[in-house]
């Protein structure tokens, strides 16, 4: 029998685990005990923080942690490695649509000086290579690329660029001056369509101009070129369109799994999973097939706790919705300690949930979904999602978290806070999460206490 | 109607054939470096163009997509029609798409001129406007050949609105250390960046500023359609860091870094400009030059601390 959901810290974990070995559990060739990539991979962030006791957790934390052993691998059997930067969510479905194509996003080693403590030395390197500090944790990419300690370097980079942060695009084209060529590909900032001008909708009730949309199509096709010549086939419609079929597999598991958290009374699973979960959505974490069985699993957890009334984070907890990706993992433990819970979230890729359009050419589809991008359009048209989405799950306050140095965080909190607080008036805060938050603690504790009473008192006024 | 622009990739020549009154924002009088308590990480710029346009009803600012700070900028100015204001889109790459989307943003401007009340041009008007815009802009890369760096700069500020052109006055001719600035928008007629650097000694042989030579570069061809030309002869000859890839940039500053002997550069930039400060490595192991960079500081005029830095920079130069 499987005991109650609980959250394990790392040697509670290395227990569990010698159990579930001994009463025959199956793991993928990736799996094994979490304590492993803290000896091996120098993964010191695991002792800072709890994780969910279940088998399918233990298989998503072993997934996530392996992914550049995984790359190795496929590169040693003969794929071609595709380092997709930016876009979040939409190159990586072309790339895998292909067979002999890994797509990653190198852009996801701004968690490894997290994970690591520091003891990769990524951002000193990036300081080395003249991006310091002042821009947002994303700089750990350059570090990794001149070190190759970490993913191996791409057969083909491409990186999207035009209505993009300007830290990322300042931090990729210093990583072209030294050396990596990148194939550059334009996004446009999104608009509304002016009166006259042909629309065209966009998946997350967004809309566009026709003529936007035609010139992302203009410009994924470069992107589809590029891919078929290092593939050494055509990514033809066919391929295509099989590709983000599977690519909405994931996404109509995600969105079982986040509607099944989310929304339930009390939480069957913690935030920090979900956080990890919904980071399969953006590159399959480069094994496209087991992502889905990972995510799969997730969800019949979920689903099989809450049939049992088993939860792990009580109905009294707070219901909040949080904005932005957080640079150290341990505040969504933080959160929960605090009382609160997850019940909604923007991590900047809430395109890369939606599901991409199956009744149209699949290029034109990949447009629309880039273009839904929420980093590439208004603030408002974000602060309206969230908004939506705080409604749909009764959230009772908002933490917007702000990523240190990134460019677009000196605006846009405020300009979301103030939606939140006309259209919901429910309390919302800004706080700053760097990657390593430790010294912090009791100043994020503090505010993130004050937002749990105020929503608290919320509940008897 | 005054119509502030805010980077050197919108065409004035549009704005004035509209029967409007096109301006760089950086020359704006009340211009001054100095953000709103409490927004960290804002660029002082873009501030700026959102205080614009929140306290001038009768003008509008042309915000650009050329940063993120410009526009998050456009977002706060506009948020729930507080102000009005028109986002124009300059792509960052030379694809093909890229420039049709280029000419969708003029075509687009011009149907916002005209809610501003301007009047469509014929192609005659425009024409007429881009060849006195091309002339001035000829004229002014000649002459900063040998003028100085402030009567440039003045120059190149009036080239963006005003019909009359005087070529600026010449450069002394003492021994003083070149220099080259580079770096986003500059007030180089009021700020005393120019005077700090030639009261040290040195001489501003290049001025690549957002506000100074760079903006010379747009050059019309001679299409049949003035449209056509227009787009043309701004789309291709962006120059910018914005780009990607930037080689353009480092074309341009190679030719002019070399043409006019430039033995260090000062890069000059506002807090929270990601897209400058990232280039000083690279700009410092392209040219092989020293590199000082200089942040735009609170208030228009630079501290005793920037001073004194660009004096012992000038110093090591000498």
């Amino acid at each position: 029998m499987n005991p109650a959901p609980r959250k394990l810290d790392l040697a509670a974990w290395d227990e569990r685990h010698e159990q579930l070995r001994q009463a025959g559990l199956r793991e993928p060739d990736y799996g094994g005990s979490l304590r492993r990539h803290v000896i091996h991979g120098q993964d010191f962030r695991l002792e800072q923080l709890h994780f969910d006791n279940s088998p399918a957790a233990l298989r998503l934390w072993n997934f996530l942690l392996t992914e550049n052993e995984r790359l190795a691998q496929a590169r040693a059997q003969g794929d071609k490695i595709v380092g997709t930067m930016k876009d979040l969510g939409t190159v990586p479905v072309m790339a895998y649509a292909l067979p002999g194509l890994r797509a990653f996003y190198p852009d996801g080693a701004w968690w490894t000086p997290c994970l690591m403590e520091g003891s990769d030395k990524l951002f000193q390197q990036a300081d080395a290579l003249g991006i310091d500090a002042s821009f947002c944790p994303a700089r750990a990419m350059l570090g990794a690329f001149e070190n190759q300690e970490h993913f191996p370097a791409p057969d083909l980079l491409i990186c999207s660029t035009g209505a993009v942060c300007d830290d990322f695009s300042a931090i990729a084209q210093r990583l072209e001056h030294l050396g990596h060529p990148i194939l550059w590909w334009e996004m446009p900032r999104r608009r509304r369509p002016a009166a006259g001008e042909p629309p065209c909708a966009l998946p997350g009730n967004l809309v566009a101009p026709k003529m936007l949309v035609d010139c992302v199509q203009a410009e994924l096709q470069r992107v589809r070129e590029a891919l078929g010549e290092l593939a050494g086939r055509d990514l033809d419609d066919l391929l295509l369109a099989r590709g983000i079929e599977t690519a909405n597999q994931v996404r109509r598991l995600l969105a079982a799994l986040r509607k099944t958290v989310y929304a339930a009374p009390a939480a069957p699973l913690p935030a920090l999973e979900m956080l990890v979960a919904e980071m399969l959505a953006l590159h399959f974490c480069s094994d496209r097939a087991e992502s889905l069985t990972v995510l799969a699993g997730l969800l019949a957890e979920a689903q099989s706790r809450l049939q049992q009334n088993q939860i792990i984070i009580g109905p009294d907890a707070v219901r909040i919705f949080w904005v932005n990706p957080v640079a150290d993992l341990r505040a969504m433990n933080l959160l929960e300690d605090l009382g609160g819970r997850i019940c909604g979230s923007d991590f900047m890729f809430s395109h890369a949930l939606d599901l991409i359009p199956e009744d149209l050419p699949p290029l034109e589809a990949l447009a629309r979904i880039a273009l839904a991008d929420p980093m590439v359009g208004p603030t408002s048209d974000r602060a309206d999602r969230i908004v939506r989405e705080c409604r749909e799950n009764q959230v009772e306050a908002v933490v917007i978290s702000r990523i240190p140095g990134a460019s677009h965080c000196a605006r846009e909190g405020e300009m979301i806070r103030e939606v939140i607080q006309q259209q919901l008036a429910i309390p919302a805060i800004e706080l700053e999460i760097p990657p390593v938050c430790d010294a912090l603690l009791p100043a994020l504790s503090s505010r993130l206490q004050a937002l749990m009473e105020i929503a608290r008192a919320r509940r008897t006024e | 109607m005054r119509v502030w622009l805010t980077s050197p990739w919108i065409p004035a020549e549009w704005v004035r054939a509209h029967g409007l009154e096109p301006r760089g924002l950086w020359f704006e009088d009340q211009f001054c470096s100095q953000v709103a308590p409490g927004s960290a990480g804002v660029c002082a710029f873009a501030e700026h163009a959102v205080q614009v346009a929140e306290t001038q009803p009768d003008a509008a600012v042309i915000f650009t997509t050329t940063c993120d700070q410009l526009r998050r900028g456009f977002d706060a100015a506009t948020f729930q029609g507080r102000s009005r204001g028109f986002l124009f889109n300059v792509p960052a790459t030379p694809s093909p798409a890229a420039k049709q989307i280029y000419r969708a943003e003029v075509e687009r401007l011009g149907r916002f001129l005209l809610e501003l009340g301007g009047v469509a041009p014929t192609p005659e008007v425009l024409r007429r406007e881009m060849l006195q815009a091309d002339e001035t802009r000829r004229g002014l890369r000649e002459a900063a050949q040998a003028a100085p760096a402030c009567s440039v700069a003045e120059a190149v500020a009036g080239c963006g609105h005003r019909r009359a052109f005087s070529a600026p006055g010449v450069a002394p001719s003492e021994p003083l250390v070149p220099l080259a600035v580079i770096g986003g928008p500059l007030r180089a007629a009021e700020g005393n960046l120019f005077e700090a650097i030639e009261a040290a000694g040195g001489r501003i042989a290049l001025d690549a500023t957002e506000s100074g030579e760079r903006n010379l570069c747009p050059v019309f061809g001679n299409a049949d359609d003035p449209f056509d030309a227009l787009v043309a002869g701004y789309f291709e000859n962006i120059v910018d860091v914005f780009q990607r890839p930037n080689t353009r940039l480092y074309a341009w500053l190679k030719a002019g870094l070399s043409d006019r002997r430039a033995r260090g550069i000062v890069l000059w930039h506002f807090t929270g400009c990601d897209l400058w400060r990232a280039e000083e490595q690279t700009l410092r192991e392209t040219f092989g030059l020293p590199v000082l960079p200089l942040e735009a500081a609170e208030g228009a005029r630079l501290s005793p601390r920037e001073v004194t830095r660009i004096e012992a920079f000038i110093e090591a130069l000498k």
